[in-house]
């Protein structure tokens, strides 16, 4: 599906392909400039090809596959690979790759400053995108122009919208969670005006009332994989209700501040909007209250804290998220997974037995 | 007041009397006891200062909550303005270090583990973590600290460390973010960090209640730049052959440049170590009897093992005379200009070698195994520590193929004594020097 949605985006936009580190970046700023973002989280199933050797097994998957990934056949299909300062392990491999390896197409970062909003970080960011964009100008021969970020940030918030209402909504979609995370992804290839159609007819399938039977939880983590964990939830007779996926919900800005005149300063206010993230180094406080928000307006009676093996900016802040919700009563499971391993017999299990320890304790049984 | 004079007093009296009994009770238990044989050089006289100085550190900070402001720092945090507004510095990677080094992290590993903390993060974190959560530490007490000042130029690590340090003391955390180094630091770059340093200032003077002096910035500065040049000069001592010590002993004797920098205590300190150590040299005397072989060390040390693994190692000749972590605490001196505190901080703590490429520091690793002359290396692949260990395996082919050494790759953790498995990396170890033979 992606070769397809890159095919596409070459043959009848003419433009450039990104392959992207997660998790953040400014894609508002790629879509302005017909650059097409594929993100990489790692192709599902074990690091694939010799090169991911290269990297120890002690670090994350996501970065191991990565640079299996790119450095072998695929990498063909990208003019150029995108880095962000996620974490120390894509830091790494933006090193790794460009100066220990055979990459020899454009290498471009972007750093968002880390920590709370300050006025030093606000003017770094609005400079440090604006040498992006500089260097995507590079890339696509044509220089940005800034009614065309205008453009692609009105996109973009259409696009938050839908999803927004869709995950808010969530209970009136008659949808496994597989089968609606698998669309809400295709975010991470596909060109956002094909996105923003297949999320429209998506959320026209929303019901006037709630229509999805099950236990409505709320599920943290970083990236909804393995798949095989939805349908392990459903037969534990759960669903999502509340999502605070780095790669989903953390990537939606639900109240996007308002269009000014100035596109530069628009983008840079549109990133700050973004749900609070572990991979900010920013206050807890702030992203605690933000989960307990989601969870009532969610009407979730558990939380899942899905870790991923080897995740250091999720894996800090569990202990805080776990405290926080036990002390309030609620049902917590903390499972970690790996990226490409399905779920073993064990985690589905514990998977179920929570299912009826919330179905217990809300005194009905799990359907 | 009272505190504070507690605190003076702790410093400038009861400490030195309580060293004088504890060294003439050590003299005591010493006497007409021979000194085991071990395959080491004669111990540095300097040892005894370090030790007097790392616990007066220690034994002071009890004393610190509430006499003065206290800060808790990264150890690439830039200091220099706090010092020169008089806060008390307390280091919490230092802390763990010593907390492993004293076979003292176990439980507090597990009391961090017990709160949710994965065993798969770095190991400083979680000692330091449990310290917090706990109130146990092998140094009596740690000041609580009112600011806690957070640099990421080691890790990114630290932003998600601090964050719950920060949940956990209630206290302001302030951040300087010094994006990553890919081959020469971006303009802008520089100057969010120089800009973020004048918002440290300020979040400072208003914890210290008091407006920071630019003379006695600039002393502090000339100060560090000082420690870190005498530092540099004490390490290049290692070039001579025999090596006058080991650079497993400079792990134990970087604790002043990183704990005390900017202050004349450090420097007088790094002098008289700087001057035995040249001392030795004259007189050819090495960090081990019998030096045959000269190796190189990468990534942090394994705390919990030096003593065990320096004797395996030492036993057959092999000394090790650099390491890219000692030396990273001289490098930053060329860019220090005191006459100019921001802008050349700003400059000086991004240009650290673990916030810089991968093509940096092959090159760093290539030059420092060239003027120590080392013909081999052991790369420290450290299960928690990712920014340091990432690219290590390429590292290793690459200094293999284009200097011709032997390199080993010996995976375990700096603090985590329970990811060492004895008899693995033994025999890791055994094939290593054999293969020298
Ligand atoms: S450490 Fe976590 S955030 Fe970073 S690349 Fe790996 S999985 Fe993603
Ligand atoms: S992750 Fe590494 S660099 Fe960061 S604090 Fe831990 S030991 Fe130090």
């Amino acid at each position: 599906m992606r070769r397809e949605a890159i095919e596409r985006h070459r043959a009848h936009r003419g433009g450039k392909v990104l392959a992207v580190l997660p998790i953040h970046y400014p894609k508002p700023l790629l879509t302005a400039m017909n650059v097409l973002a594929v993100e990489l989280w790692g192709p599902p199933g074990p690091p694939r090809g010799v090169q991911a050797g290269r990297i120890q097994p002690y670090i994350c998957p996501v970065v191991r596959n990565a640079l299996a990934f790119l450095s072998h056949g695929p990498m063909e299909l990208v003019d150029g690979v995108l880095f962000t300062n996620t974490c120390d392990a894509i830091q790494g491999l933006a090193t790794l790759l460009p100066d220990l390896g055979d990459w020899h197409k454009p290498v471009m970062r972007c750093w968002y400053p880390v920590g709370e909003r300050r006025i030093s970080a606000a003017r770094f960011l609005e400079t440090e995108l604006q040498a992006l964009a500089d260097r995507l100008a590079q890339l696509t021969g044509s220089p940005l122009d800034l009614d065309r970020l205008a453009w692609a940030l009105d996109l973009h918030r259409q696009i938050d919208a839908l999803r927004a209402d869709i995950l808010d909504r969530r209970a009136h979609l008659d949808l496994s969670d597989r089968e609606l995370y698998a669309l809400l992804r295709e975010g991470e290839y596909r060109w956002p005006e094909d996105h923003l159609e297949r999320l429209r007819s998506l959320h026209q399938r929303l019901a006037e009332l709630p229509v999805k039977k099950g236990l409505p939880v709320m599920i943290t983590g970083l990236v909804p994989e393995p798949m095989g964990l939805f349908t392990a939830l459903e037969e534990a007779g759960a669903f999502v209700a509340a999502d605070d996926y780095a790669g989903i919900g953390r990537r939606i800005v639900r109240q996007p501040p308002p269009a000014s005149t100035e596109p530069w300063t628009d983008l840079v206010e549109w990133i700050y909007h973004y749900p609070p993230c572990s991979t900010q180094g920013g206050d807890l406080a702030r992203r605690l209250a933000h989960l307990e928000e989601r969870y009532q307006q969610g009407g979730c009676v558990g939380l899942i804290i899905h870790a991923t093996k080897f995740c250091e900016p999720e894996a800090f802040d569990f202990s805080a998220i776990r405290k926080s919700f036990s002390a309030r009563q609620r049902p917590v499971l903390y499972l970690e997974s790996e990226l490409e391993v399905e779920l073993s017999g064990q985690q589905v299990t514990r998977l179920e037995a929570f299912g009826e320890m919330i179905a217990q304790k809300q005194g009905a049984q799990p359907c | 007041m009272l505190r504070r004079v507690r605190y003076e007093l702790a410093g400038r009296v009861a400490f030195p009397l309580l060293n004088a009994l504890s060294s003439w009770q050590r003299q005591l238990k010493r006497r007409g006891r021979k000194p085991r044989a071990n395959p080491f050089g004669p111990p540095l006289d300097c040892v005894r200062k370090l030790r007097e100085l790392m616990t007066a550190h220690y034994y002071v900070g009890r004393y610190a909550q509430g006499a003065v402001p206290v800060a808790w720092v990264t150890s690439g945090f830039p200091i220099e303005p706090l010092r020169a507004l008089g806060f008390h510095i307390v280091y919490p990677e230092n802390h763990s270090a010593l907390c492993s080094a004293q076979h003292a992290a176990i439980d507090l590993l597990q009391a961090a583990e017990q709160e949710g903390f994965s065993g798969d993060l770095c190991s400083y974190a979680r000692i330091d973590l449990g310290s917090a959560l706990t109130g146990i530490t092998p140094v009596g007490r740690l000041p609580r600290p009112d600011l806690l000042a957070c640099c990421t130029n080691i890790c990114r690590t630290v932003s998600y460390w601090y964050k719950n340090l920060a949940s956990h003391f209630d206290v302001p955390v302030v951040m300087v973010d010094t994006p990553f180094v890919y081959g020469e630091a971006e303009p802008h770059h520089l100057s969010y960090i120089e800009e973020q340093l004048g918002e440290l200032i300020e979040v400072a003077e208003r914890i210290a209640g008091r407006r920071i002096d630019p003379e006695r910035l600039e002393r502090t500065m000339r100060a560090a730049w000082e420690g870190l040049v005498l530092w540099g000069e004490c390490l290049q001592a290692g070039k001579a052959v025999p090596a006058p010590w080991t650079a497993i002993d400079g792990f134990f004797h970087m604790a002043p440049i990183v704990t005390l920098r900017g202050s004349e205590q450090c420097n007088s300190y790094y002098r008289m170590l700087r001057d035995e150590l040249s001392d030795r040299v004259t007189r050819g005397i090495g960090g081990i009897k019998e030096e045959r072989h000269r190796l190189l060390w990468d990534n942090l040390p394994i705390w919990h093992k030096l003593r065990k693994l320096s004797t395996l190692f030492a036993e057959r000749g092999f000394n090790f005379v650099v390491a890219t972590y000692t030396n990273a605490w001289a490098e930053a001196a060329d860019l220090i200009d005191p006459a100019k505190p921001l802008e050349s901080s700003a400059k000086a703590y991004t240009y650290v070698i673990l916030n810089r490429d991968l093509e940096h520091r092959l090159a760093s690793l290539k030059q420092l195994a060239q003027e120590y002359r080392a013909d081999g290396a052991v790369l420290h692949s450290n299960r928690s520590c990712k920014p340091y260990s990432i690219g290590q395996v390429d590292l290793r082919s690459r200094l293999a193929q284009d200097l011709e050494l032997r390199v080993l790759l010996l995976e375990a953790d700096h603090s985590d004594p329970r990811l060492y498995t004895d008899e693995q990396i033994d025999n890791r170890i055994q094939a290593f020097l054999e293969s020298f033979s």
